[in-house]
């Protein structure tokens, strides 16, 4: 794939080459940003924050629950079963079995979740390995050819910078 | 629908012990050997109590046969993950060897300690074999097993009466045990039926129920001995 | 191997540099001595012995335990609630210091997830290890079968069943989630096979700000989620106990006592791995004396809700008076079990008082003993529970003493080397310390941290 990235070495060159890339003209969504760490320290690592994660993991527990109520209710009235004089169907019992598939549900939904919005095996898109060294990634993915020697000089222009083009 | 019971006369029993032989005769309860039996892996679905009361020479012997008691709020029900214990509707605590995976949860949730756990595959030195009561299912290894109330001879003689149309009399169920005592200790019968031998005595005087504070509402009731 | 020398080490977090916490930490992976195969070869063989004894229990009758009537749960169940107990060290570390934003948890939380992992899988192999017919064990999965039977709901076996697997499931992605980035790591600095692997195993991670944020966020949800998890696993357990009408069990003390024992062992657990990590694999400028005298004072926390529930425990049964549960009572702390019981409460409670109450014991090697002191009370405490009360219930004649035999030593005693072979392999082939979740200290935004209590992220917290 073509691209072309500058590689920092802290937060704040990072965030200066994300500045200088903005005002040439690169919109927001274009921008890749790679780092080793989370960085919410600085406002590129705040990007892309907002998320439905807590809503499905509460969905994921409603389904759980229902799922557990619907095995505790078919299962123990298809066939009632007299054990030590309980009832057939007893709250307290199952609300045990209620609360534990509603947690798994939860905990599920938030794990599928995570994996489909992060893209978790998919792979492909721009990296460079020297990202686990512990450089910043700031670059473009699929730049325009005619907008290439911009995008190295705003990239470069940040002390420190490594830019490469591929 | 019958709910059985039993009555036992702590005054008739002698302790002589023919009803665990002849328990042991009709379930094919194998016996463990010295060795096993010192280790505690006896299988007696009943078994004679004995107590000691007081110091020598006013030393008094009391004898206790103990079966399951059928409890109608059994503490081994509810507890068994596979409904291999559990309550049928004619008021016997059933226990379902091929659904038991043997967590042994109901034995220690007992608190007569009437349930046993197959701890070997059960043997029988030959010609002993040839003695099993073929009514009776062998349990393997790793198996709960108790007094059943003779459950086989119950649904003989409740099948023979609805083939013959006929209720079942009185005393036509004879549970090993209650066969063998030679005192009579031991009364079977429907709890259901206000004239049977064993609701009588069920109502009498003398009658209690074993750790009835527990809230187990078994359906043995002793008769204390009066001498 | 010779310790390192101190090299930069930055002044705010007292952390070596970046890159060094990278070589530091990936030093295990990368290089392997030939302790490690001693390790593996040590405790495997010991492993091995407690599957082939198992494999006798099933293979020559159940008999050969020491299981008898009347007390049908001894050694094993007894390590079954011994282990489950010990999975909460992760859960109360990692998911509560992560809630409330702890920054000293940061060494410390991947070597807590891992402890419930691994106690988890080996506490859950207990309930098939103590069955009659363990082939049979499927049956507590509600599959529909041809005989149109399900399991019994109302049963607490069965609810040990869901509450373990729920928690087992949860648990394992808790410490998988946070292993992808430092997998990535590992990608990106080996080649061959193992890159091949971890190339899998990261999943393709990249370390885009919307992937930190979906895995801070999820991590965070389940942290929330595990928490209420894990005190329900070791109610449930409790519930094998409370359910079932044993003088001194039918308490509803239990529940929490419980909870507060699995927390308890699972902190000392925690506390004996890292000092172990530490040594061994020269993790000294990342474990500091202060981790572990903040978790001494967990510890000691610990120690004195143990005291409590005990106390509340003992003073109602002595004023309940009644006949069978004072025989137990007595049982345990005058009779027989008297010198296991005493024992106990010196571990448990004795011990810990002292070396972490007293400011000059509170050093790495105290915590170590007075760790094992708990791990060992701990222990003695589940088997005094269910023995005693077991073999002395309500009817004299049926009265019965436990003698555990052979294939249950062995058996019980090889958990603890399964936990530790486990622990070496993974301290192999898997960071034991976060490496990414250790460098996020460095860039927590300002407005997580409050202005007036400036936590240094690894500097000394007094009491």
């Amino acid at each position: 794939m073509k691209a072309v990235y500058g590689l920092y070495p802290d937060g704040r060159a990072a965030q200066q080459a994300v500045n200088r890339l903005r005002a040439a003209g690169i919109s927001d969504r274009e921008i890749t940003v790679l780092s080793p760490q989370p960085m919410e320290d600085y406002e590129f690592g705040r990007r892309d924050k907002a998320t439905w994660m807590w809503w499905i993991a509460c969905g994921g527990g409603l389904v759980g629950m229902g799922t557990a109520f619907g095995l505790t209710w078919i299962t123990e009235m298809s066939w009632p079963i007299n054990v030590g004089g309980l009832p057939i169907f007893a709250w307290w019992p199952n609300m045990i079995i209620l609360f534990e598939l509603t947690m798994l549900g939860a905990i599920v939904a938030t794990v599928v979740t995570l994996v489909v919005s992060a893209r978790l095996g998919r792979g492909g898109g721009l990296y460079d390995p020297a990202v686990s060294d512990g450089k910043i990634l700031v670059g473009v993915e699929d730049p325009a050819e005619a907008a290439i020697p911009e995008l190295q000089a705003a990239l470069g222009a940040v002390r420190q910078a490594l830019v490469k083009t591929i | 629908m019958p709910k059985w019971g039993m009555a036992v006369d702590l005054d008739r029993c002698n302790g002589c012990g023919a009803c665990v032989t002849a328990c042991h005769a009709e379930n094919n309860i194998s016996t463990v050997g010295a060795d096993q039996a010192a280790r505690g892996r006896a299988k007696h679905w009943i078994r004679v109590e004995r107590y000691w009361e007081g110091d020598f020479p006013d030393v008094r012997l009391t004898f206790r046969p103990v079966m399951c008691q059928q409890c109608d709020n059994a503490p081994c029900e509810p507890v068994c993950p596979t409904y291999a214990s559990h309550h049928t509707a004619d008021g016997l605590n059933a226990q379902v060897y091929n659904r038991c995976i043997g967590t042994r949860y109901c034995a220690n949730a007992c608190p007569y300690n009437v349930r046993f756990f197959d701890f070997f595959n059960p043997a029988w030195d030959k010609p002993l074999h040839l003695q099993l009561n073929p009514d009776v299912s062998l349990r393997e290894v790793g198996v709960m097993e108790k007094c059943t109330f003779c459950v086989q001879r119950i649904k003989a003689v409740t099948i023979q009466a609805k083939a013959d149309n006929r209720p079942v009399a009185d005393g036509e169920i004879q549970p090993a045990c209650a066969q063998a005592c030679p005192a009579k200790a031991l009364v079977f019968g429907d709890l259901e039926d206000p004239e049977s031998a064993v609701s009588r005595l069920s109502k009498s005087p003398r009658g209690s129920k074993l750790l009835e504070d527990l809230g187990t509402r078994p359906a043995v009731t002793y008769l204390e001995r009066q001498s | 191997m010779s310790q390192p020398a101190r090299q930069t080490v930055n002044a705010d977090t007292l952390l070596p540099a970046d890159q060094r916490i990278t070589s530091d930490l990936l030093r295990p992976l990368m290089q392997t001595s030939w302790r490690f195969y001693l390790l593996v070869a040590v405790f495997g063989s010991i492993v091995a012995a407690a599957l082939v004894a198992w494999l006798s229990q099933m293979t020559r009758g159940f008999g050969i335990t020491g299981i008898r009537w009347p007390v049908y749960w001894g050694f094993y169940v007894t390590s079954f609630v011994f282990w489950i107990g010990i999975s909460h060290a992760g859960t109360l570390i990692s998911a509560i210091l992560r809630l409330v934003n702890a920054g000293w948890r940061r060494p410390v939380t991947r070597c807590a997830e891992v402890i419930t992992v691994f106690a988890l899988m080996i506490g859950a192999m207990f309930p098939v290890i103590h069955l009659g017919r363990p082939w049979l064990a499927f049956w507590l999965f509600p599959y529909p079968s041809e005989r149109m039977i399900w399991p019994n709901l109302r049963s607490p076996l069965v609810w040990d069943f869901f509450a373990i697997n729920t928690y087992l499931t949860g648990s394992v992605l808790f410490l998988f989630l946070p292993m992808i980035p430092d997998f990535a790591v590992v990608r990106d600095r080996s080649s061959g096979l193992r890159h091949r692997v971890y190339r899998v195993l990261a999943l393709g991670w990249r370390g885009t700000p919307k992937q930190w944020h979906r895995l801070e966020t999820a991590m965070q949800i389940m942290a929330i989620a595990i928490i209420p998890v894990a005190v329900s696993v070791h109610t449930i357990v409790s519930f094998d106990f409370s359910m079932a009408p044993v003088p001194m069990w039918q308490t509803t003390i239990f529940g929490p006592y419980f909870v507060a024992g699995a927390i308890f062992s699972g902190i000392a657990a925690l506390l004996i791995a890292m000092a172990v990590l530490r040594r061994f694999l020269h993790l000294e400028d990342y474990l500091h004396p202060v981790h572990f005298e903040n978790l001494g004072k967990l510890l000691l926390v610990m120690a004195l809700l143990w005291g409590y529930f005990v106390f509340n425990e003992r003073l109602v049964t002595y004023y309940g008076n009644k006949p069978a549960e004072m025989a137990v009572f007595w049982r345990t702390q005058r009779e027989s079990f008297a010198p296991l019981y005493w024992t106990m409460v010196t571990g448990n409670f004795v011990l810990p008082l002292v070396l972490m109450g007293i400011r000059r014991f509170r050093t790495i090697t105290g915590c170590v003993i007075a760790s094992i002191g708990v791990v060992v009370g701990m222990w003695l405490e589940r088997f005094l529970i269910i023995v005693p009360a077991l073999g002395h219930k309500f009817l004299p004649y049926s009265f019965g003493i436990y003698r555990p035999q052979p294939v249950e030593i062995l058996i019980a005693g090889a958990t603890f080397a399964a936990m530790t072979l486990l622990y070496v392999l993974f301290a192999k082939f898997v960071p034991i310390i976060s490496i990414w979740e250790l460098k996020a200290g460095e860039h927590v935004p300002s407005t997580l941290i409050p202005p007036a209590t400036q936590e240094h992220q690894l500097g000394e917290l007094h009491l």
